[in-house]
């Protein structure tokens, strides 16, 4: 009878375990091939073209559960590669204020936590990753028959971008470095207003741990 | 010579009879704001920022209580609260149907604004540590604050459009170097209506 509520405890457990790891591991990688030249377009479908700027409400998450709200302002430049960012706390003080061109950046405000040369480069790699596709045209390609689309791209030094899903499931995208160990996932959920999805989750893995829940509030062009 | 002299004493004149007349309004400003034990209001906040084409509109209340208490709360796009006792200030937003503490940012600057929203809503505009003011009369009636050195990073102005009620604030623009500003409109100003305790006890 011991024996057996100890059993029960431990199945108990790992099913805890096992739901609260649900989305905690990122998507693994599946073999791909150049796809077919119609379907490549599709691989752009989550980023905005044209000019576009945005309101996020930004739930930043880091270890220990610490969490904290604000306001995202960004502006891009698809064709330019250039997105202007501002972080803003709910009453408007503006926390950061930073421009990337290329892989340029340049900071015009930043108050303490937020100051640091990591803390810029890290938010605009974040920011780059919601709204930039990668530079360089994907390297393989599909389109699956029920309409999922994944799309990789490959880095210099060895990193790759993946794109997967769809406009009515969602979409992933997905960092991996060099070691092919993934750096940042993000979920992006529709309905898409002009070009921008309404609900978008960034998880964080190296070399920080942190997750960024954002909603829309705001999108012009 | 003698039509610039006389055009310098007109100038010089008007000067002073401006300083008379706003040192009346300004008694009767401080007067007006003295018997200020409580106040509620709703406010609208409109963010002009240089790279938003449209501004970012936020909607809020806040509850003052005299003696150093202060609820400053946005009820949309965010749901987040600052809550002043004295010195201490406590910041909350509201996640997944609760309250919780925010982590501590731009505390500083929270608590200057705040401090100085509360000498506003007391009409003790002359005892900012942070700011000079200068009042005109209007109608309406105005108080501008310019910042000192340090501040003037950040703020390169501020001015408080008084109501034709005494002691109640109609409206608040602040300006910033680089061309951003803020404007803050109230409505449904209550003075001196009851305000229980926990208002600024619990967010």
């Amino acid at each position: 009878m011991i024996c057996r509520k100890g059993l029960d405890i431990c199945i108990l457990g790992f099913l805890i375990l096992s739901i609260g790891c649900i989305g905690c591991v990122p998507m693994a990688e599946i073999a791909l091939s150049p796809g077919a030249p119609d379907d490549l377009p599709g691989c752009y479908a989550i980023f905005p073209a044209g000019h576009w700027e945005s309101v996020h409400r930004i739930e930043a998450i880091i270890r220990g559960g610490v969490s904290s709200s604000l306001l995202g302002v960004t502006k891009g430049e698809p064709s330019e590669r250039r997105l202007h960012s501002l972080l803003l706390t709910p009453e408007g003080f503006i926390l950061f204020d930073a421009e990337l061109q290329e892989d340029r950046i340049a900071i015009r405000k930043a108050v303490a936590p937020f100051d640091s040369p990591a803390f810029a480069r890290g938010l605009m790699e974040d920011v780059t990753l919601l709204f930039l596709p990668p530079q360089v045209r994907p390297t393989t390609w599909r389109k699956e028959t029920g309409g999922t689309r994944i799309c990789r791209w490959e880095g210099p030094g060895g990193s790759r971008t993946e794109v997967r899903g769809s406009m009515d499931h969602g979409w992933r995208i997905q960092h991996r470095d060099d070691q092919g160990e993934v750096t940042r996932e993000v979920s992006l959920k529709g309905p898409f207003v002009q070009g921008l999805a309404s609900h978008m989750e960034l998880r964080a893995f190296k070399p920080a741990s942190y997750r960024l829940r954002m909603t829309l509030l705001q999108v012009a062009p | 010579m003698k039509r610039l002299f006389f055009l310098s004493v007109l100038i010089i004149m008007g000067f002073l009879s401006a300083a008379v007349g706003s040192s009346q309004d300004w008694a009767s400003l401080k007067e007006a704001s003295r018997n200020i034990q409580s106040v509620k209001a709703e406010f609208l906040q409109k963010r002009y920022l240089q790279i938003l084409t449209k501004p970012l509109l936020s909607e809020g209340r806040f509850f003052f209580y005299a003696s150093g208490f202060l609820r400053w709360e946005y009820l949309s796009p965010l749901r987040s609260v600052m809550l002043q006792k004295g010195d201490t200030i406590r910041p909350y937003h509201f996640s997944e149907g609760v309250w919780k503490p925010e982590m501590t940012q731009a505390v500083e600057s929270r608590r200057m604004v705040l401090a100085e929203i509360s000498q506003w809503f007391q009409g003790r505009f002359d005892e900012s540590k942070a700011f000079t003011h200068l009042y005109s009369p209007g109608p309406p009636a105005r108080v501008i604050l310019t910042p000192k050195e340090g501040i003037n990073r950040f703020i390169q102005r501020i001015e408080i459009v008084l109501s034709a009620r005494p002691g109640v604030i109609d409206r608040v623009e602040i300006e910033e170097p680089g061309g951003s500003r803020t404007s803050i409109e109230f409505r449904n100003v209550e003075i001196n209506s009851s305000l229980p305790s926990e208002i600024f006890e619990k967010p």
